[in-house]
């Protein structure tokens, strides 16, 4: 029974072992940098080529999709990332209408290969995942799609692949 | 029914704070038997919640827009069971939903058969109902009305914002968001949030098994129940969430490591864990421990999943965090995982058990394997949601985690696990000599290879996909076989299959988890997608399969939505073989339109189609089209999950065994 009993600690130091070792590799391939849109492009430190996500108010003059080779791009300007300023401006709904109509905000141009998600649409909130190129264009692998009104919380989220 | 609502809300929270302060005044007098006016006060309470969740539906469906509730989920078009189920469309209503819920489930837990509550759980499990109704009532009431000022502004609030206000009704409604709109929403939340409400029980007759210092072997009959109904419905309610996202969502996406739903994983895996190390317990009388640190660790992570996806931490990162109640869940959360370890380290000693194993390669032994891999995702899923927690706190800069890293640290975890559930109905015969394992297995083998033949020519060419169901097809065999081979008549079989229902449940069970590993291969790796624009008559080419574009069809029918469709032919090997019509629903309303996709389902997998653009004047459509191999093989594996789960659940607790290696040797020997 004892002998048993070492050998099952042993067992599950090992697999302990394994799983920080898995996590902190895992962990360091794919760390991602939550930024906002003036952050990114601040240039405190140069963030090109770095894994980020980023969220923006999508402007709807500016969407482009070609559905034949599914190349979509559009811009989106600078919404705060803090959630406590968001909601000391009066809510999600309120800055996201500000900050579409506002040409002085920070802007970027996003693109992105694949379905173009039904929600995108003007004012509505990109979260986008991917880098940025050395022209300054976001390269998005992933993005995600939300556009809260005032009276509606409970969105789900959209999220292409 | 603004006043009946909001007032039957409010006097069902003053019960179940009375029945609370009466439970506390008794435990202070040592009285642990739960009192008949606390139970009336209950039942009160429950009836009341009840009320005020009808009058809040019957507001949905009259279209009271003097509710902003009501204006926000319901418009006129919605068909009339949305109109109802939009009840938990959005936050606020979802919130007393819940809370509604967990008042259900302290209802029934009054009531059942076996009365287990006692005042030490009937504290904790009123704590909780008082603390979400609380939430909801004053922190995000359903029943707030739209006002409207003198200044011509207009407001909400449950009572009037300022001297002059009006209840104003001149708004309609906005109605659900489209994608919302969809039968998914009406069954996919209740039985999540069920599943959820279960765990409560559990964990409120373990914390007063503890705090009475009891020794903890009645807990597990008592709660075996509420803990297999919990996970049966939790799993149903995940995977009907996954369903949808595939069927409707639009890309044929089945699961994305969204922070939503990898939390709600957690408590998934933590009770699968616990149901097993369970039957360790009764088994072997070892793990106790580990059982209760399961039991209270799952209920605090269902409470860390209702965090994360009502307080929007995770997502405010860089976007929706705006919610008055994440302060409260959060530090619901933080006290419940203080009291739980504080609980578990006094009477830490107590508990006990020892946890001698008879060898490393018994079936009890698997069951530890199973439960190290469980934890072992339990941490991965945890530590992926709390790292950019962690490192925002930190350092101030968020730095996270991308999906990639779910799908790198988990894919392993699930291989190892699925490993694991395919040798199970094997382990519990490895004791025995190779020669006698070869003689109980011949048949089943044969008969399964010859079977994988089949599969090979009608279902599969994948060897990946065909290991997988030789394994399950193997199994199966072997169990109707073992079952079978001592019987005489078809009527005893019957009756000994029947008597040991809660290892074919559980055999049952885990066939279901390797054919949903089963589906996750077939889209992940086997998948083939093309897209491209057509005009009528044009042929686009997949596999084996080829799309023909016929005609571009509107339809003004549906007062909610116009439907724009392609008409699509698919053909196969030069014959016809199905019709399929992809289209977009266009809410005019709203200016936003949802994709509609349309497939041929079979078992070999889905032809997807869905249509990404169109032009009315051009005449054109661009088409994406998918071929899905095994996908559905998710939903059937799904289902047998439950299925099994029902079963081994009907097996009373007391006759419930597990075969110790020495029987199975002599059952083997025997034959």
């Amino acid at each position: 029974m004892k002998k048993t009993n070492r050998k099952t600690i042993i067992a599950v130091l090992v697999i302990a072992v394994a799983l920080i070792a898995l996590l902190i590799a895992t962990t360091r391939s794919s760390t991602q940098y939550f930024l906002t849109v003036s952050e990114l492009q601040s240039g405190d430190t140069d963030m090109t080529g770095r894994n980020v996500r980023m969220s923006g108010v999508v402007l709807g003059d500016t969407i482009v999709y070609d559905p034949q080779t599914l190349d979509l791009t559009f811009e989106v300007a600078q919404i705060p990332g803090d959630h406590r300023v968001i909601k000391e401006m009066g809510g999600m709904a309120v800055v996201l209408e500000q900050a579409a109509a506002d040409p002085s905000l920070p802007r970027i141009t996003i693109h992105y290969n694949g379905v173009k998600p039904d929600l995108l649409k003007h004012e509505a909130q990109a979260i986008v995942s991917g880098y940025l190129d050395a022209n300054g264009v976001f390269q998005a692998k992933e993005l995600l799609m939300k556009c809260p009104s005032k009276y509606e919380s409970a969105l789900p989220t959209q999220s292409g692949k | 029914m603004f006043y009946i609502g909001l007032l039957t809300f409010a006097a069902s929270v003053l019960a179940i704070l009375t029945a609370l302060l009466l439970t506390v005044f008794q435990l202070i007098k040592r009285q642990t038997q739960l009192t008949k006016p606390v139970i009336q006060l209950a039942n009160l309470s429950f009836g009341l919640h009840t009320l005020s969740i009808l009058s809040l539906m019957v507001m949905q469906v009259l279209q009271d827009y003097s509710n902003a509730y009501v204006v926000s989920v319901v418009n006129s078009v919605m068909p009339t069971v949305l109109k109802m189920t939009a009840v938990w469309g959005g936050q606020a209503g979802s919130l007393i939903f819940w809370s509604w819920t967990l008042n259900l489930v302290l209802f029934i837990s009054l009531h059942v058969r076996r009365q287990i509550q006692d005042a030490w759980s009937f504290l904790f499990t009123a704590l909780n109902v008082l603390f979400f109704s609380s939430l909801s009532l004053f922190a995000e009431n359903p029943f707030s009305r739209v006002w409207l000022l003198e200044s011509g502004d207009v407001l909400d609030g449950v009572f009037s914002p300022a001297a002059g206000a009006t209840v104003y009704g001149g708004i309609s409604g906005f109605g659900l968001n489209p994608l919302l709109r969809h039968w998914g929403m009406v069954i996919h939340p209740p039985i999540l949030y069920l599943g959820f409400a279960l765990f409560l029980i559990p964990f409120s007759v373990a914390m007063s098994h503890l705090i009475r210092g009891e020794s903890g072997e009645g807990l597990l009959g008592e709660t075996r129940l509420w803990l297999l109904s919990a996970w049966v419905l939790l799993t149903a309610g995940i995977v009907l969430g996954s369903w949808w996202s595939y069927d409707v969502l639009g890309w044929g996406g089945y699961w994305a490591w969204d922070p939503v739903e990898t939390a709600s994983l957690i408590p998934w895996l933590t009770s699968t864990g616990l149901l097993h190390s369970l039957l360790l317990q009764k088994q072997r009388k070892i793990f106790k421990r580990f059982n209760f640190v399961l039991i209270l660790l799952t209920y605090v992570m269902v409470i860390f999943s209702i965090l994360i996806t009502r307080a929007g931490l995770l997502n405010s990162v860089h976007a929706f965090g705006e919610s008055k109640i994440s302060l409260p869940l959060t530090l619901l959360t933080m006290i419940l995982f203080g009291v739980c370890t504080g609980v578990l380290v006094w009477r830490w000693r107590s508990l006990y058990s020892g946890w001698e194993l008879t060898s490393l390669v018994t079936r009890d032994a698997a069951f530890l394997y199973t439960n190290v891999i469980l934890i072992s995702l339990t941490v991965v899923c945890f530590y992926g949601l709390a790292y950019p927690l962690i490192t925002g706190a930190l350092t101030g800069t968020q730095i996270g985690l991308d999906r990639t890293f779910f799908d790198k640290a988990a894919t392993p975890l699930f291989i190892l696990l699925a490993v694991l559930m395919a040798v199970c109905p094997i382990t519990a015969w490895t004791v025995n000599s190779a020669k006698q394992l070869g003689k109980a297995v011949r048949i089943p083998l044969v008969l399964s290879l010859a079977l994988v033949v089949v599969y090979y020519f009608f279902l599969t060419k994948s060897w990946l996909g065909l290991l997988v169901l030789f394994v399950i097809t193997f199994g199966l065999i072997l169990m109707v076989g073992l079952t079978l081979r001592d019987s005489k008549t078809p009527r005893d079989a019957t009756k000994k299959w029947w008597g040991q229902r809660a290892r074919h449940g559980a055999w049952l069970v885990h066939a279901g988890v390797l054919l949903i590993a089963l589906g996750i291969v077939g889209m992940e790796a086997l998948e083939g997608s093309i897209q491209g624009t057509m005009i009528p008559g044009d042929k686009m080419p997949l596999r084996s399969y080829e799309v023909e574009f016929v005609q571009l069809t509107r339809e003004y029918e549906n007062p909610e939505y116009m439907t724009i469709e392609a008409e699509l032919v698919l053909w196969k090997d030069g014959k016809a073989i199905d019709r399929l019509f992809p289209g977009q629903h266009l809410y005019e309303d709203r200016g936003q339109y949802v994709s509609v996709p349309d497939k041929r389902s079979t078992l070999r997998g889905d032809f997807y189609t869905l249509l990404l653009d169109y032009s009315g004047m051009m005449g054109y459509v661009t088409i994406q089209v998918s071929d899905n191999p095994l996908v559905n093989f998710m939903w059937i594996g799904a289902l047998l999950m439950v299925l099994g789960a029902v079963l081994a659940a009907s097996m009373p607790w007391k006759s419930l065994k597990l075969d110790s290696a020495e029987e199975q040797e002599q059952e083997l020997a025997g034959s």
